[in-house]
């Protein structure tokens, strides 16, 4: 088995009283598509946020490995280095889209590779391509308002795809789309990941969503009960 | 809706003080600057001699002025009132009641609010009063005069709270409560480029009054003439103000190269009437700045060679009056400005947050926001006081040669103005941050 992508130690984080994680262990491959599941309040968005280094963990550490090698410790990171960590490495994609209701569908995905630097002219070709590669072709300069909702997460895999994007984290993905949309968004998320040998870790209730990935970890009271890998 | 659900519906939810507390300072603001200005207004009111009318009408202009950016001010506070606690407002939709029910809460909840911000706007008005009174007028403060009546200052108080249900119940029609949530309506009208032809028509017609007028003669053609072309001018502004915009904002699109840039320009194209909306008091003080300004500067000029007394004094207070009159206005817009900000912010926040989880450093947001402000506003600021310039270009030419004092002045209230409106941008940052910081 090939190195971690991501690995997580004796993970403890607490809001208050409550305690969202304790002591979590988690190792993700390359290539790898996770989902971790669990009941409202089971702690797997905190799970979620805490490999991303969206938040630190108050015990435990994150390590991620990039492709080109050379292990960083995402929690020992300082905010505006887990921020550049975020915006250079991985990509999100959330349960409503939240994309800019100003910008065209190509001014949203262009807008996140333009912000790690790349040209306006640039991003925006690869932006086009990632749409038309998500079957958004002719879709390109409709608002967000202007889009499904299917489409609208469309643009959302896009955007998480276009910096490149080792490991896409999904919170929820398809949490509000009906079943046949949420199996082509499913679709669109695995082959843009996964098929482009990329790693994906999804958050979800959603069992039909998780049988979809390669392995499913199950977390309960903010502890993995364990995992298992997919038929 | 019986009386006691309505009771249930209006108590604060928790965590929701900054969405009351923001609308709530903002008619505060509004009600005291309101207050403070009549009454001092209503100060030349209790004068009896020959001078006394022109010192009513020019109070009167000044008041009328004022009327713009109040309701700009009025409408952002109210509408961010409205647009508050929208989980509450979709969770009443879902719960079966009519939309116009929950308009009725959301309206409710504005006018409560604007009830609490007039109250402390009136106890801000007293504690102006002492300062306001100090303001000289032929040559003596104005004392305890600036004080309104009771009457009075009820009267405004209540015009205030009733501007905020008026604006409450407009700014409702531009947001769709449903049971799955509170959203902007995603198609702004966009201005049409007829506004620019009916605009330029007017201008042209303003220049050949301004050519025609001066040789007509007499004082009275001359002031008749000034408020007819002041008011063509008002006219041109809001007829040609958004369509500017838009198009300012199409060329900074195409040309934008940085994430903060694009994000400005479409946040301008996207609703090009309520950014004008927003600078638009700017509008009308810069315009008035030039207009004024040069008015005030010539007549000093006339006077010179013999100057009496009282005519000092007139042109004394004058330039007092326009100064006072151009601060209010530019405080009304910075609040403006500031309300609206702290609005997206609140209506945003759900992305904001998004965006700090994808990295998005939060300078770059803040950048686009202030940007979308800022350029508008020197787009607006300038040409308004380009298109005065242009309106009484005789008279402002004399006046460069006569009394470049005048250009002194204006230039020093357009850049205190835009820098009262761009410290507003800065006010609502932390509240950004906060928003990404989740």
């Amino acid at each position: 088995m090939s190195t971690a992508v991501i690995e997580a130690h004796g993970l403890s984080k607490s809001f208050g009283s409550t305690r969202a994680l304790a002591g979590v262990d988690l190792g993700i491959s390359p290539g790898e598509s996770v989902a971790i599941m669990g009941a409202s309040g089971s702690g797997k968005t905190t799970l979620l946020h805490v490999l991303a280094g969206i938040t630190k963990p108050h015990a435990g550490r994150v390590m991620f490995t990039p492709p080109a090698g050379g292990s960083i410790e995402v929690s020992a990171l300082g905010e505006t280095a887990r921020s550049r960590l975020r915006r250079e490495s991985f990509g999100f994609v959330f349960q409503q889209g939240l994309l800019m209701p100003e910008l065209t569908a190509v001014e949203n995905v262009a807008l996140a590779a333009m912000i790690t630097g790349v040209p306006r002219a640039e991003a925006t070709q690869r932006a086009a391509g990632w749409l038309a590669a998500l079957g958004l072709q002719g879709m390109e300069d409709r608002r967000i308002g202007e889009l499904s909702g299917g489409q609208a997460q469309r643009v959302a895999i896009a955007r998480a795809q276009v910096t490149g994007a080792s490991v896409v984290f999904a919170d929820e993905p398809t949490g509000a789309l009906d079943s046949g949309t949420s199996s082509e968004v499913m679709d669109a998320l695995l082959w843009s990941t996964t098929g482009q040998g990329r790693t994906l870790v999804v958050v979800t209730h959603d069992p039909q969503v998780a049988a979809r990935c390669s392995r499913t970890v199950a977390v309960r009271d903010g502890r993995v009960l364990g995992s298992s890998v997919a038929a | 809706m019986n009386a006691a659900t309505l009771r249930l519906l209006l108590r604060p939810a928790p965590g929701s003080t900054g969405v009351v507390v923001i609308p709530a300072v903002a008619f505060a603001v509004v009600s005291a600057l309101v207050l403070t200005v009549v009454g001092g207004a209503q100060a030349f009111w209790s004068w009896t001699d020959q001078e006394a009318l022109i010192y009513q009408v020019l109070a009167a202009v000044a008041l009328v002025l004022l009327v713009l950016p109040l309701a700009a001010l009025g409408g952002a506070a109210a509408r961010l009132s409205a647009r508050r606690r929208d989980e509450r407002l979709s969770t009443l939709r879902l719960l079966g009641v009519t939309g116009f029910g929950v308009g009725v809460v959301a309206v409710v909840e504005s006018t409560l609010v604007a009830v609490v911000g007039v109250l402390g706007g009136v106890l801000l008005a007293f504690g102006l009063a002492p300062l306001v009174g100090l303001i000289p007028f032929r040559g003596e403060p104005l004392g305890s005069a600036v004080l309104l009546a009771p009457w009075m200052m009820a009267a405004i108080a209540a015009g205030t709270v009733l501007l905020a249900t008026i604006s409450a119940v407009i700014g409702l029609r531009r947001v769709v409560i449903s049971p799955l949530g509170v959203r902007t309506r995603s198609t702004p009208p966009t201005p049409h480029w007829v506004r620019a032809v009916i605009a330029i028509a007017a201008v042209a017609a303003g220049f050949a009054a301004g050519w025609v007028v001066p040789g007509i003669g007499g004082a009275i053609a001359v002031i008749t003439g000034l408020v007819a072309i002041f008011g063509v001018g008002l006219l041109v502004l809001n007829l040609i103000g958004p369509w500017v915009l838009k198009i300012g904002a199409r060329m900074q699109l195409r040309r934008a190269k940085t994430p903060a840039r694009l994000l400005a320009a479409r946040i301008v194209l996207d609703d090009a009437k309520g950014t004008w909306r927003q600078v638009s008091g700017v509008a009308m003080s810069s315009f008035m700045a030039v207009f004024a300004g040069t008015g005030v500067a010539l007549m000093n000029v006339m006077s010179s060679s013999d100057p009496s007394a009282q005519d000092l004094a007139l042109l004394t207070d004058m330039r007092t009056g326009l100064i006072i009159t151009l601060v209010a206005s530019f405080l009304m817009v910075g609040c403006s400005v500031a309300v609206t900000q702290a609005s997206d912010i609140i209506d945003q926040r759900d992305l904001h947050r998004s965006l700090h989880y994808l990295g998005v450093p939060g300078g770059t947001v803040d950048a686009a926001r202030r940007r979308a402000v800022m350029s508008p506003l020197l787009i607006t600021a300038l040409g308004s006081a380009l298109c005065a310039a242009v309106l009484i270009f005789p008279l402002l030419g004399i006046a460069l040669i006569t009394a470049p004092l005048s250009l002194v002045t204006i230039a020093a209230v357009l850049t205190a103005g835009i820098a009262l409106v761009w410290m507003a941008t800065r006010l609502t940052r932390p509240l950004l941050m906060r928003a990404f910081a989740g």
